[in-house]
């Protein structure tokens, strides 16, 4: 049955990316702090999640593309993989904001000793997966108007969207094992593989045995 | 101290591999006799020397005026603290600011003076009373400008004027060491936390901020501060005074260690600032009470009244009546309420926060009543005995509230006045001053001196021998609850420690180094503490003797001052108060 | 214990500097608690902390003396 089928892809996949990290981090041990400083963790985790998430929901999936119509796959997509560059976008931001709330370290103050810890590997890295992150967002908002311009075939953008995106996980993926607080060992494995799966999924895409595929149905998809 | 000897050089990495494994037993600072287990290669040990015109030690409240007005004044200068600039000692704890602001108070600083005096019972040095009022409004203006008032954590607000001048500032150096030359003051010599190196610092005047100091108590965030300035002072010959006089803090009977938690969220708090408002305050009374009735003692700031049958107890240390209190709390009626909010964070107000509880005294064990010990003041300017050597604030013995707690928030207030007094007296003493000459053998010396415990093939562990003398002094009949015979008693115990167990502190490491100085200083002012309880044999003001209740003005309107005598041993001294030392 | 535990360090040295008692020290770049019988439970680092790591208790990890009570 289609139906149950596309019912059962979506309940599994809210497992796999809601479901097991907050299992993870229900599991870990990390001390439980404020409700809003465990809220913006939460969300920063699910926002991870989701990004990786984003391998999964690409021509890439063939079983996706199997159940979903490509237009439907591609909009779920954009709006999922928005949402979490606009909460990883403001993630430095967040993890000072509770200061704002308590005595001790001014925000303002706690932020710019932050972005400026370029001694530390993992903030490093993060700001690079930041810039990176910043210019797949980019690159993809203004995608319609760079293809043309930079004499790229749809194709082209796709390689250097899905280049970027395996560019930005790598760095990323170290950075919150470098830092996380709920990034233990199981949190950490449970980020590797899924990064792994799709980085696969897309290298079959791009190198594998290339199944006849059907044109997309409209070129350049819609805003 | 036992001769240097080889450390078992061959097993270097089995031996870190074992103190690795024996952390967990070492860290609950149990082990006493043992092996000393040398993490550093001793004589690899470097000594850096840096030189000025002023040297400031100590990185707070005094410290960092005395840095500022000396460098503003003209002089060379440099800042050397233990800890952080702005967060270490106690001036990270304290929040209420006292002004003296003429266009609000109705009465004069001539009254404020008289009133200081009297809640002091006399004990009070009205110079420094007075100054601390006169200053106050200035200093509380360079402190807003530099954004002290707004905001909880102080360490960026007293960087601010520091970079402006440029003041070299070394954090995280233990200084152990006043150096004397010619009989003047000549520099300074300690050690760092963070490489194995020793310090030296030539300079041609030093001004010791380096606060007050504890015998690391429970309950009060006091464990760094071992009078260590105090100590260094007094073994090249300053006079020390206000060891009788004790702070009366409490903590409460759960969880008595957490400081931060028993002060509700004064640790949190910007700093702000308060009017006059003279108390009688942190004595001794809850002490005298549980010593009385058992313990623990409900009630003191906080706590609720409890349910009508109070213990109504006779005796015990006197307020005046014209600064009595009520708190509403059991043992109430004229035995005067406990502490207030700990010198004034709130004005007139119990701690904030401060969960009605079951109390425990002793959070401060060891510390007088701020200003009222340390060094002896032989002027207005904060100058000790030794030419070149200053001291302000809780380092110095200004006696400027008395030997009990007078006006609310005046312990920053003075700190921050004499800081910045001092710094001119001490740049204006440079300016004419020779620059002094320590013969490279002085220096070996003494860096032999500091590194002594890390050359010791075994010892005592510093924090096993740091317990023992807290056993000795915590207890409420020993500390607080004076009398002779028990002083006596435990001032054996002290003699004990100072000449057997101090020259063999033992050291692993330089944090462990740290400790082996900071738990000799302690022994050495548990003894001056004894001393000189025992010598007053009168009870007033924060100093309560159970042989002896009642006020003596015959005999003791006057100072206690201890000092080194020519054979080494503690000599004490009466000084009339209200006459200045000669 | 004291200092209890430390998650999400950046390696700042914020805590390491601003603790009075010399509890905290860098190890592979990070704030390890390394003498936590010396925590006077201020929480001063917790307070200086950027990214706010630092766990507290109240409890002493040592026997507390206190003189009544
Ligand atoms: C909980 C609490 C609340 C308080 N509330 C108030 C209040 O509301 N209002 C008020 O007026 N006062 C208050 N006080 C008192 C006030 O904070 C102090 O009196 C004042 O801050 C002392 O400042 P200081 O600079 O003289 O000494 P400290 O601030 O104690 O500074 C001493 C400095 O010396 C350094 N040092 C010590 N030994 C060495 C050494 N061997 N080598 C190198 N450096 C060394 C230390 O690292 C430190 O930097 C409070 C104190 C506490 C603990
Ligand atoms: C977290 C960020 C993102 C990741 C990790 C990511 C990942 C990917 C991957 C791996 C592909 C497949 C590459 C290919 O088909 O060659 C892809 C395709 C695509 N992505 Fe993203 N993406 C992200 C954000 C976005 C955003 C914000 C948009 C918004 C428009 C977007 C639009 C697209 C489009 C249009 C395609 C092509 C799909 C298709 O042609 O079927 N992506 N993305
Ligand atoms: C694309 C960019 C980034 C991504 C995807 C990302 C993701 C993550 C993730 C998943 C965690 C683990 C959270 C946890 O374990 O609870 C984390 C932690 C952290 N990140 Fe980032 N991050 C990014 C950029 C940055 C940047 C630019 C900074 C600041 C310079 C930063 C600072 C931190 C810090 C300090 C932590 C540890 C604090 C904590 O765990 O609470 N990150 N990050
Ligand atoms: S609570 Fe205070 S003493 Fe303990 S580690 Fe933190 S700063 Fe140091
Ligand atoms: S202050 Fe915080 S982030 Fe910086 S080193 Fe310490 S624990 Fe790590």
């Amino acid at each position: 049955m289609k139906f149950s089928a596309q019912t059962y892809a979506i309940l599994s996949a809210l497992a796999v990316f809601v479901g097991l990290p907050l299992l993870f981090y229900a599991l870990g041990d990390a001390p439980r702090r404020t409700l809003l400083k465990e809220g913006i963790s939460l969300i920063t985790l699910l926002a991870f999640t989701m990004m990786l998430g984003q391998f999964f929901l690409a021509r890439s999936n063939e079983t996706l593309l199997s159940l979903f119509k490509p237009l439907q796959i591609q909009k779920v997509h954009k709006v999922i993989a928005y949402s979490a560059i606009t909460i990883i976008f403001v993630h430095p931001v967040l993890i000072v904001l509770p200061r704002y709330f308590e005595g001790g370290i001014k925000p303002w103050d706690a932020f710019v000793t932050l972005i400026t810890d370029f001694g530390n590997p993992g903030i490093v890295l993060g700001l690079i997966a930041w810039v990176v992150m910043v210019v797949l967002g980019v690159t993809v908002f203004f995608r319609r108007k760079l293809i043309p311009h930079f004499k790229l075939k749809y194709r082209g953008w796709r390689y250097f969207h899905g280049g970027l995106a395996v560019a930005f996980t790598v760095l990323a993926l170290w950075h919150s094992i470098a830092l996380g607080r709920h990034t233990d060992l199981a949190m950490s494995v449970f980020f590797i593989i899924l990064a792994i799966l799709g980085f696969a999924m897309l290298a079959h895409m791009y190198w594998g045995v290339r199944s006849p595929k059907p044109k997309p149905v409209s070129k350049g998809a819609t805003s | 101290m036992t001769a240097p000897t080889e450390k078992p050089a061959p097993n270097r990495r089995e031996f870190l591999a074992l103190s690795g494994a024996t952390a967990g037993a070492a860290s609950l600072g149990m082990a006493a006799w043992g092996q000393n287990f040398v993490e550093v290669d001793v004589d690899a040990i470097t000594n850096t020397d840096f030189a000025t015109d002023v040297l400031v030690i100590g990185g707070g409240m005094a410290g960092l005026f005395a840095a500022v007005k000396a460098h503003d004044a003209g002089a060379s200068t440099m800042i050397v603290s233990k800890g952080r600039l702005g967060s270490s000692g106690l001036t990270p704890f304290g929040k209420g600011f006292f002004v003296f602001d003429t266009d609000v108070e109705t009465d004069t600083i001539d009254d404020f003076v008289d009133t200081v005096s009297r809640s002091a019972l006399g004990t009070s040095n009205p110079a420094y009373t007075r100054q601390m009022a006169e200053h106050s409004m200035a200093r509380a203006a360079d402190l807003r400008e530099w954004g002290y008032f707004d905001q909880t954590l102080s360490n960026r607000p007293f960087m601010k004027p520091i970079e402006d001048r440029d003041i070299p500032l070394l954090e995280r150096v233990h200084v152990t060491h006043l150096i004397k030359e010619d009989g003047k003051i000549a520099g300074a010599a300690g050690f760092r936390n963070d490489a194995e190196e020793t310090v030296t610092i030539r300079a041609k005047s030093v001004i010791l901020c380096t606060g007050a100091g504890g015998f690391k108590p429970n309950g009060f965030p006091l464990g760094d501060l071992t009078h260590d300035g105090t100590i260094m002072a007094y073994e090249i010959g300053a006079k020390v005074t206000g060891k009788e006089w004790n702070d009366g803090h409490m903590t409460r009977s759960d969880n008595p260690a957490a400081c931060y938690d028993g002060w509700g969220d004064m640790f949190e708090r910007v700093p702000s600032t308060n009017g006059v408002e003279v108390h009688h305050d942190l004595g001794v009374d809850l002490n005298y009470t549980a010593y009385m009735t058992g313990n623990p003692v409900a009630g003191g700031p906080g706590a609720q009244p409890s349910d009508g049958d109070t213990i109504e107890v006779e005796g015990g240390p006197q307020t005046p009546e014209e600064f009595q209190r009520d708190f509403g709390a059991p043992g109430g009626d004229g035995e005067g309420g406990g502490p207030s909010s700990g010198e004034g964070g709130a004005p007139g107000a119990p701690p904030p926060g401060f969960e009605p509880s079951a109390n425990v005294g002793g959070a401060s064990a060891g510390m007088a009543i701020h200003k009222s010990e340390g060094l002896v003041p032989f002027d207005d300017r904060c100058a000790s005995n030794i030419a070149g050597l200053y001291a302000a604030g809780d380092a110095l013995g200004s006696h400027m509230s008395g030997g009990i707690y007078t006006q609310v928030g005046s312990s920053l207030t003075g700190s921050a006045v004499q800081g910045a007094i001092a710094g001119e007296a001490a740049a204006e003493y440079a300016e004419t001053a020779d620059t002094p000459v320590i013969q490279d053998v002085r220096i070996s010396e003494i860096v032999d001196e500091i590194l002594a415990p890390l050359r010791l093939d075994a010892g005592y562990g510093p924090a096993w021998v740091t317990q023992t003398l807290q056993g000795i002094m915590i207890p409420n009949f020993v500390l607080y609850i004076k009398k002779a015979s028990m002083m006596t008693a435990a001032l054996a115990y002290v003699e004990e420690l100072r000449d057997h167990h101090v020259p063999m502190l033992r050291a692993a490491n330089m944090h462990e180094l740290r400790l082996a100085h900071e738990t000799r200083n302690m022994i050495l002012s548990a003894e001056m503490k004894m001393r000189a309880s025992l010598m007053r044999t009168e009870s007033r003001g924060s100093h309560y003797r159970l042989d002896y209740p009642d006020m003596d003005d015959v005999n003791w309107r006057a100072w206690i001052n201890i000092y080194q005598g020519t054979d080494g041993s503690m000599q004490l001294e009466k000084q009339p108060f209200d006459t200045w030392p000669t | 214990m004291t200092i209890k535990s430390i998650n999400g360090c950046i390696g700042c040295q914020e805590c390491v500097k601003s603790c009075p008692c010399d509890v905290i020290r860098m190890e592979h770049g990070k704030a390890v608690i390394a003498y936590p019988a010396d925590c006077q439970i201020c929480h001063l680092c917790r307070m200086y902390c950027p990214v706010d790591a630092i766990e507290m208790s109240p409890e002493k990890s040592i026997p507390v003396i206190v003189p009544w009570g």
